[in-house]
């Protein structure tokens, strides 16, 4: 089967066995010409040599980035997703309430939540929130899927270390509960209801590892209450 | 015909005569005088190819990934060196000190030989080429049959690199470039047999200085410039470049015919490859602009004795890498061909016209039909 130019397409009517049928005619496209196609490649091939020569001429379209002497003045996507972080507000108050739906969502089972009672509210609250970078992929889904808008990607991305359980971060800062339920607290109850949580303290998944000069972790329990450490 | 007689009599000053002097010329009379003077000579042609060899491969390396750098908005080698000019340096030490790896199954001999022959082409062809009136190594007479011959046996190199690695990828890469190869010949020798009828001589010495009153691509009408587009495209095709890398294919063959080679030996093909580029560049430029000759146009004295104060070595490299700068543009604008696309451009469009070429070519010889004859 031919090429069809539907530009010029007609409808009309016939028979097919005395039965009335509508029908349509169309031209075969007509071929170009070999003198129009040679002119066309040649055409073309000189728009792409003209387009290759003027990022040559111009060397201010070179995209690359002198990493690490630019590093001070380096500019990332704002997409860039390097490492998940808990969104803070500026009285240092995140958003999570330990729902688990980004745990649930992690397709490498990344994250792992711990949650408590608070001791004033008596609600589950956050006690731990540890995120494990050696098998995150970066995919985002937890972002996204976070109903409460906690979760944000950063751009930071130099994280390489030399034992691979420092990959693993508690990203709260506090155990307690989020900032909708602290606002509704008098300010001098804050203090009881937030329990400060460091980046590396806390069980870590990857136990019993023994390493030189690192001491094997204490197994892993995540349903245990309250600070392991 | 008056036409051409007044384009003569406009054509240009008393022509600046260059006498010829190869190093094979001092050798040879030097043998009479004193035998020391010859071997002295003949080392120094020697250790200037080797120089040359060595320079060129380290430049044209260097220009090579600095210009397709710039061409794919990148920068190109940055890192060793300022802005990176002593990459090429870095890489070969790193080349010298890898293994060198011979699969079990090779023919070892013809696995050893081959990147040798590939490169004892190049430098054979490096002999013979006028950089200068005084800068020549040796001018054969029958220097243009010299270079059709020894470009076609740079092919032998890559056949049997391609043959003793016992590898199918390499295998295939050494027939393909085989195939091209001896297709693209053609035409290229159909468009040095024009400029061959033009100037009258086989020796390349000889065809610079028929261009004294003009280059041949704008003195031979018409045949001139399709001379020229037809030997470079064909020279692109030889020296087994984008758009006709298809032996190397990294896509479809892994490296082709230097897949198996490791080290030193990959080097040489490299390094031919290279150097490969510079004398079909030299070739080009030697045949259709004037080689060593300075650009003169027509009565403008003063423009022509200033053209004149630069080195004959400047003109020719000049010219040599603008054509070498072509050379990569295209590589690193055109997309590679299919092999039967290749071969339908040699066999039903390049060779139609480099036939027409030469027969139109011909009749204006004959009848003397060309500028400033």
């Amino acid at each position: 089967m031919g090429l069809l130019d539907t530009k010029d397409m007609k409808k009309g009517s016939g028979t097919v066995g005395g039965v009335a049928v509508s029908t349509v005619t169309v031209p075969r496209l007509k071929r170009h010409d070999t003198a129009r196609d040679v002119g066309f490649s040649l055409k073309e091939l000189g728009r792409g040599m003209k387009l290759t020569l003027g990022y040559f001429a111009r060397p201010k379209t070179v995209v690359t980035s002198q990493y690490p002497e630019n590093r001070d003045t380096l500019k990332l996507a704002e997409r860039f997703r390097a490492s998940l972080k808990l969104k803070y507000d500026d009285k240092g108050w995140h958003n999570c309430t330990g729902c688990g739906i980004c745990e649930r969502i992690c397709p490498n089972n990344s994250i792992i939540l711990t949650t408590r009672k608070g001791e004033v509210t008596g609600k589950k609250e956050l006690d731990r929130y540890v995120w494990r970078m050696d098998s995150c992929t970066f995919c985002n889904s937890c972002v996204v899927a976070c109903p409460f808008d906690a979760l944000e990607m950063g751009p930071e991305f130099e994280n390489a270390v030399y034992d691979r359980r420092l990959l693993i971060y508690t990203l709260n800062r506090y155990a307690g509960p989020a900032a909708k339920v602290l606002a509704k607290h008098e300010p001098e109850q804050h203090a009881a209801m937030m329990e400060p949580r460091d980046r590396f303290g806390g069980d870590t998944p990857l136990n019993g590892v023994a390493m030189p000069k690192v001491e094997p972790l204490k197994k892993a329990n995540h349903n245990n209450e309250g600070d392991a450490s | 015909m008056n036409f051409v007689h007044i384009l003569a009599s406009a054509g240009g000053p008393g022509p600046k005569t260059f006498k010829v002097l190869t190093v094979a010329d001092r050798a040879l009379e030097a043998v009479n005088t004193n035998l020391w003077m010859t071997a002295l000579y003949l080392l120094l042609a020697v250790l200037a190819v080797a120089g040359l060899i060595a320079f060129l491969g380290m430049s044209l390396i260097y220009m090579e990934r600095k210009v397709a750098g710039h061409f794919q908005c990148r920068l190109g080698p940055m890192r060793v060196g300022p802005h990176g000019i002593f990459q090429t340096v870095a890489d070969t030490v790193k080349l010298l000190l890898k293994e060198d790896i011979i699969p079990r199954d090779a023919d070892q001999l013809m696995h050893l030989v081959a990147p040798f022959l590939s490169l004892t082409a190049t430098v054979l062809v490096l002999m013979i080429i006028p950089y200068s009136p005084t800068l020549q190594i040796v001018d054969l007479n029958i220097g243009v049959l010299f270079v059709t011959a020894i470009t076609g046996f740079g092919v032998l190199g890559i056949l049997l690199g391609g043959w003793a690695s016992n590898n199918k990828w390499s295998l295939l890469g050494g027939m393909r470039a085989g195939a091209q190869i001896i297709s693209y010949e053609i035409s290229a020798t159909l468009a040095i047999m024009v400029m061959v009828l033009f100037s009258g001589t086989l020796s390349l010495s000889g065809i610079v200085q028929s261009q004294e009153a003009g280059w041949w691509i704008w003195r031979a009408p018409v045949v001139g410039l399709v001379g020229f587009i037809l030997f470079l495209i064909a020279s692109v095709a030889e020296i087994n470049r984008t758009p006709f890398d298809i032996p190397e294919g990294e896509s479809e063959l892994t490296g082709g015919f230097n897949t198996e080679y490791s080290g030193m030996r990959f080097a040489f093909f490299f390094l031919a490859e290279f150097i490969n580029i510079f004398t079909v560049a030299a070739i080009t430029v030697t045949l259709f602009l004037g080689g060593w000759m300075p650009l003169h146009i027509g009565d403008f004295a003063g423009f022509n004795h200033a053209m004149d104060i630069i080195p004959p070595v400047a003109w020719f490299l000049g010219k040599t890498f603008v054509i070498i700068f072509i050379i990569m543009w295209l590589r690193w604008t055109f997309p590679r061909l299919r092999v039967d696309q290749l071969m339908h451009l040699e066999w039903k469009i390049m060779l139609p016209i480099g036939f027409a070429n030469l027969l139109l070519g011909a009749v204006l010889v004959l009848f003397n039909f060309y500028f400033f004859p």
